[in-house]
């Protein structure tokens, strides 16, 4: 019995040995577009998957996508230079706990393009190209119609309470890109409406929806009609509790309307996979851009979505204040702060 | 601020997150009390939740997705029961296996079924729609309000707490559950299997803590997540043996993490005082630490709790 | 004639190349090698040839145990994979070529942390106490290395020893409270340590916008800047390739420890005082030896083993401190820990196992173009193992029992494992 145990054993050994020698390098024949993503994994409706749909966007260009999944930090730089020396022609890094492995892989493979979503460029490395969203001006905009229609436009519509003037904010965990749409949010909401009172939860987590919506019916308790979710999956528990009080919610990174299209008055925009399809375009071209590339309202990469059904409910004005807001973040005369010790002074 | 209102919204609050909890630990209650160690609420909830989800999804039918999620919670739990009953495998061990297998089936399934990981699409319709006052209870200020206006998994929540107390202490099979965690070889000799017995406690944890994941993907929501139980079946862990390993117990000591939690989203949404936001979530793990240094007295588990019961059959 | 003959030199070859290949797997894997063949080439001095092959017919028989776990395991594996329509002989080639030969260094890296929070709950498992918190304490070893490495002047040669301990000490301090109470009230430790895990890893972020970063990066203030060069654990830099060129020396540091934890349970009077409290208190108790004190004790020393591992990743993997969003050393050192069986040595090996199965999962869905979920099934597998253990003990105890004929009716003591559920009496 032992034996025989002993043999099998070995057996599987020199098989596995075998097996692993005659592994075939498949050779690349399509242009190959990969990325990897962080802990988080894909299903996350957020960074992970936007810059897999990017990669998709990219098949019309002869890109095939490819997308590993990390399961630890460890993972980070031989899933990035792994795919490389698998022949893919750019390889994406997803969040910013990549940094430091997507710039270490683009150093140990000059000849491979690196892209890293949420994470800043380097001067000294020309085959990465940082890329960063304006996600405070997506936020601005979202404060904006949330600081409008609380207050001054509440009677265009039931789900609205005329006789308070709180809007809410639910967060997942406070990491960059979540704090940029907190400060441009709470920002927009005070230029329209400086009274109104923003009220604010952070869950602790991106999955958790039961505590996203625990904390969206304890700001409507408060009289909050309008909650903003910059939380990922643990958003979905914020809209649904909003869709069960009959107020409304504001998605974000994607166009959310479909998760509840009555609560869902627009969503604050972060077009990753836009964004991800024009560094593929870029490749193919011939012209890719080193160093950091910042992608915001110039570039058509954020800003809000659609109202859908409730554009004939939301007041022109509301429409005017967004258009003026968009132009004047263009132009520069308004400048939305990126951090939350920028805005001390609103905070308090 | 500190009006009626907002204690009976405190109040309601602490009832839903305190419900995934009570279920769970009073399952675990039962499970314990038979002599079996089940740490694992977590995997079996997510497992509830999960088929809870698929079924609401695919049926349209919310109560059919609460009748899989709990079915599916107890099948699951047999897994544990074959192998700690059966097979003799340490409690613990097979516990953490449940918990990482749940993880892994459930992701994997997504994708076999639902395409990709993270979230299922949203349910047609959800068991929070459900939601209707008990009349005559309802009308008690605070407590009645914030009780007795609830979704149907709540209200399933407080009977099953009383009736698995009834079960537990004055019916003969809670006395054989008993027995089998105290003093397995008496039940034995007086011909009752000590086997069939902690299947059926561990069978019964199974069964509550798949509701407990169906509360959470279709009643409090009306989706699957991944990871979605978020360490409830941990802190159901905590409840239990600081119940006392009593269910009325342990519904307390649920109700008072729920509490705790439901105050801390308070302060944030109050913002009482400025600290950071961490601070606040840590909060209700906090004080359950503090309540369990000052207020828990020193309970003591089943006699034979976690010891591997033996019965050989000579052959001639 | 020829089979027989072809299928031993096949095996003799395999085994050959096994025995060379975990040789150069890495280079604790050598010390532990030399430190068998001494302890062997010992007892033949010492008792003689006929002492040499009762112990090696010993180790081949606590050997089969494992073994028979990952080959049911592997099959079993397999089978899940064909019925979901993946071919297993590709899938597990890529998965042991990348977890021991390709990615090697990842298999170490990854193992080095586990086997450190492993260690943290299998030295409580043998006082009967179950160190679920062992991520919390993780998270605190983690604090305080990197804020000693940032901003405390330690000279050059002292700096890695005195972290080392710091950090340690600072996760037995996390876990005095636990141990307090428990010794004090009874509170239960799955309780106050699994609170405390949850209390700790939300004051990390906290703890890094307190000290802040480099304002010039993106992720400030999220990351600490990176620790002064004298403060980092050494490199494999001058023996390994480029490729390899991140693995350093914590997994010898983690060797070490294992062997120390080894020692002071089984050579030290305090070891076997925390063993009979763990085995039985009552007993214990009789014998004079005090219950509370070495609960305290054994539940500090598992708040310093855990915290260690936090050392190995600031000051040997990321050199600074993460918002680590998702750590989980401390759940899966559980895992380690109960695969070893609670066995100091053993967690060695399954800490590797576990660091192996983690990297060539990772590398098998690069390159096998299979989705990530498939890595999940592989862990759950590996857990199999676990399982697949007992079976085989619960198989031979069944065969066993059945020569003998015995006991109608008996109740076994629980193992230290499950004993640690229990609170105390």
């Amino acid at each position: 019995m032992k034996k025989a145990l002993v043999l099998l054993v070995l057996l599987a050994v020199v098989s596995t040995f075998v097996v692993a020698g005659g592994r075939p390098e498949a050779a690349p024949t399509r242009r190959i577009a990969a990325m990897a993503t962080d802990v988080g994994g894909l299903g996350d409706q957020s960074f992970n998957d936007g810059a897999y749909q990017g990669l998709l966007l990219g098949e019309p260009l002869g890109f095939e996508a490819r997308v590993v999944e990390s399961n630890q930090q460890t993972d980070y730089i031989p899933n990035l230079s792994g795919l490389a020396e698998d022949g893919a022609e750019i390889v994406f890094a997803v969040g910013f706990l990549m940094e430091e492995a997507v710039k270490e892989a683009a150093r140990m493979h000059p000849d491979t393009y690196f892209g890293g979503i949420d994470i800043g460029g380097d001067d000294d490395l020309d085959n990465f190209q940082g890329i960063l969203y304006r996600e405070e001006q997506s936020g601005y905009l979202a404060g904006i119609v949330a600081g409008l229609m609380t207050n001054q436009y509440a009677d265009a519509s039931p789900r609205l309470r005329s006789d308070r003037n709180v809007v809410g904010i639910v967060l997942g965990m406070f990491i960059p890109p979540v704090e940029r749409f907190e400060v441009g949010y709470i920002q927009g909401v005070k230029a329209v409406n400086p009274d109104a009172t923003i009220l604010s939860v952070t869950s602790g987590s991106f999955v958790d929806q039961a505590a996203g919506r625990e904390a969206t019916l304890a700001m409507i308790e408060q009289g909050a009609d309008i909650v903003f979710q910059a939380a990922g999956l643990t958003g979905l528990g914020v809209i649904q509790a909003a869709n069960e009080e009959g107020i409304f919610a504001i998605g974000v990174d994607i166009d959310q309307n479909h998760v509840a299209p009555e609560t869902v008055l627009t969503s604050a925009i972060k077009k990753i996979p836009e964004s991800v399809e024009v560094v593929l375009q870029s490749i193919v071209d011939g012209n890719f851009r080193s160093g950091t590339v910042s992608y915001g309202l110039a570039e058509d990469a954020t800003g809000l979505a659609p109202f859908h059904q409730h554009d004939a409910i939301v007041p022109q004005a509301v429409k005017d204040a967004v258009d003026d807001a968009i132009r004047g973040i263009l132009d520069g005369s308004i400048e939305v702060a990126t951090s939350r010790s920028q805005i001390q002074h609103l905070l308090d | 601020m500190f009006t009626l209102e907002f204690l009976t919204n405190l109040l309601s609050a602490t009832v839903r997150l305190s419900t995934p909890i009570t279920l769970a630990a009073i399952g675990a209650t039962i499970c314990e009390r038979s002599g079996i160690v089940n740490i694992a609420m977590e995997g079996i909830m997510i497992m509830g939740a999960f088929f809870a989800a698929i079924f609401a999804y695919t049926t349209g039918n919310p109560w059919i997705g609460l009748l899989a999620g709990v079915a599916f919670g107890g099948i699951y739990s047999l897994l544990h029961a074959f192998a700690t009953v059966t097979l003799h495998l340490d409690h613990v061990v097979s516990g953490a296996v449940m918990n990482v297998l749940a993880f892994g089936i459930t992701r994997f399934l997504m994708v076999l079924i639902i395409g990709h990981p993270g979230t299922t699409p949203a349910i047609p319709m959800g068991l929070g729609r459900y939601r209707f006052a008990i009349p005559i209870l309802s009308d008690i200020p605070v407590i009645g309000r914030a009780l007795f206006n609830q979704t149907p998994i709540v209200y399933l929540g407080f009977i099953l707490v009383a009736f698995l107390t009834w079960f537990l202490f004055k019916t003969k099979t809670g006395l054989h559950i008993r027995a089998a965690g105290e003093h397995p070889l008496a039940l034995e000799t007086i011909g009752v299997s000590v086997y069939k017995m902690r299947y059926l406690g561990v069978f019964i944890s199974g069964l509550a803590s798949g509701l407990a994941g169906a509360y959470l993907s279709i009643e409090a929501n009306v989706s699957f997540t991944e990871g979605m139980s978020a360490g409830r079946g941990f802190i159901a862990l905590a409840a239990m043996i600081s119940g006392g390993w009593h269910p009325i117990g342990a519904f307390l000591a649920a109700l008072f993490f729920g509490f705790a939690d439901a105050l801390q989203v308070r302060f944030q949404v109050l913002r009482v005082v400025r600290l950071p936001e961490e601070l606040f979530i840590v909060f209700p793990y906090l004080v359950t630490v503090i309540a369990v240094a000052g207020l828990v007295r020193r309970s003591r588990p089943p006699k034979a709790v976690g010891k591997d019961f033996m019965i050989e059959r000579s052959e001639d | 004639m020829m089979a027989p003959v072809l299928l031993a030199l096949i095996v003799i070859l395999g085994a050959a190349g096994t025995v060379l290949y975990l040789a150069s797997y890495f280079w604790g894997g050598l010390l532990l090698i030399a430190a068998i063949v001494l302890h062997v080439w010992r007892v033949g001095l010492l008792k003689g040839s006929g002492a040499v092959r009762e112990l090696v017919r010993r180790s081949l028989r606590s050997a089969a145990v494992p073994v028979f776990g990952i080959v049911m395991a592997i099959l079993l594996g397999g089978v899940v994979m064909i019925f979901s329509g993946y071919n297993p002989f590709v899938a597990y080639g890529a998965l042991f070529y990348g977890g021991l030969a390709r990615n090697w260094h990842i298999s170490v890296l990854n193992a080095a942390p586990l086997i450190f929070t492993a260690l943290s709950v299998a030295f409580a498992f043998k006082a009967g106490l179950f160190n679920i918190g062992a991520e919390g304490q993780y998270y605190l070893g983690a604090m305080a290395a990197a804020a000693l490495s940032l901003y405390m002047p330690i000279p050059g040669f002292l700096a890695i020893p005195v972290i080392f301990l710091a950090a340690g000490l600072a996760g037995a301090a996390w876990n005095i409270v636990p141990a307090y109470l428990k010794m004090k009230t009874g509170a239960h430790e799955v309780i106050t340590t699994m609170m405390l895990a949850h209390v700790a890893r939300y004051l990390s972020p906290i703890f890094i916008r307190a000290f802040g970063g480099d304002p010039s990066t993106s992720t400030h203030p999220y990351v600490t800047t990176r620790i002064p060069e004298h403060t980092m654990l050494l490199r494999f830099r001058a023996f390994l390739p480029e490729a390899n060129a991140r693995l350093h020396t914590g997994i010898i540091l983690a060797i070490l420890v294992a062997l120390a934890v080894y020692y002071l349970l089984y050579r030290t009077s305090m070891g076997f005082e925390i063993r009979a409290v763990g085995e039985n208190r009552d007993a214990a108790r009789a014998q004079g030896i005090s219950v509370g004190r070495n609960i305290f004790r054994a539940l500090l020393i598992a708040g310093f083993l855990a915290a260690l591992a936090g050392f190995n990743q600031v000051n040997g993997l990321d050199h600074r401190l993460f918002e680590n969003l998702q750590a989980g050393y401390g759940w899966n050192g559980i895992s380690v820990a109960l695969l070893a069986g609670g066995n100091p040595v053993a967690v060695i090996f399954t800490g590797l196992l576990w660091g192996t199965l983690d990297a060539g999962g990772q590398y098998m869905s690069r390159t096998t173009q299979t989705p990530g979920a498939i890595v999940e099934i592989v862990k759950g597998i590996i857990l199999f193992l676990i399982v697949a253990r007992y079976i085989y003990t619960a198989f031979s105890n069944w065969r066993k029992r059945r020569r003998s004929r015995a006991v109608n009716v008996a109740t076994a003591a629980a193992d230290a494992a499950g004993g640690a559920v229990r609170g105390e009496g």
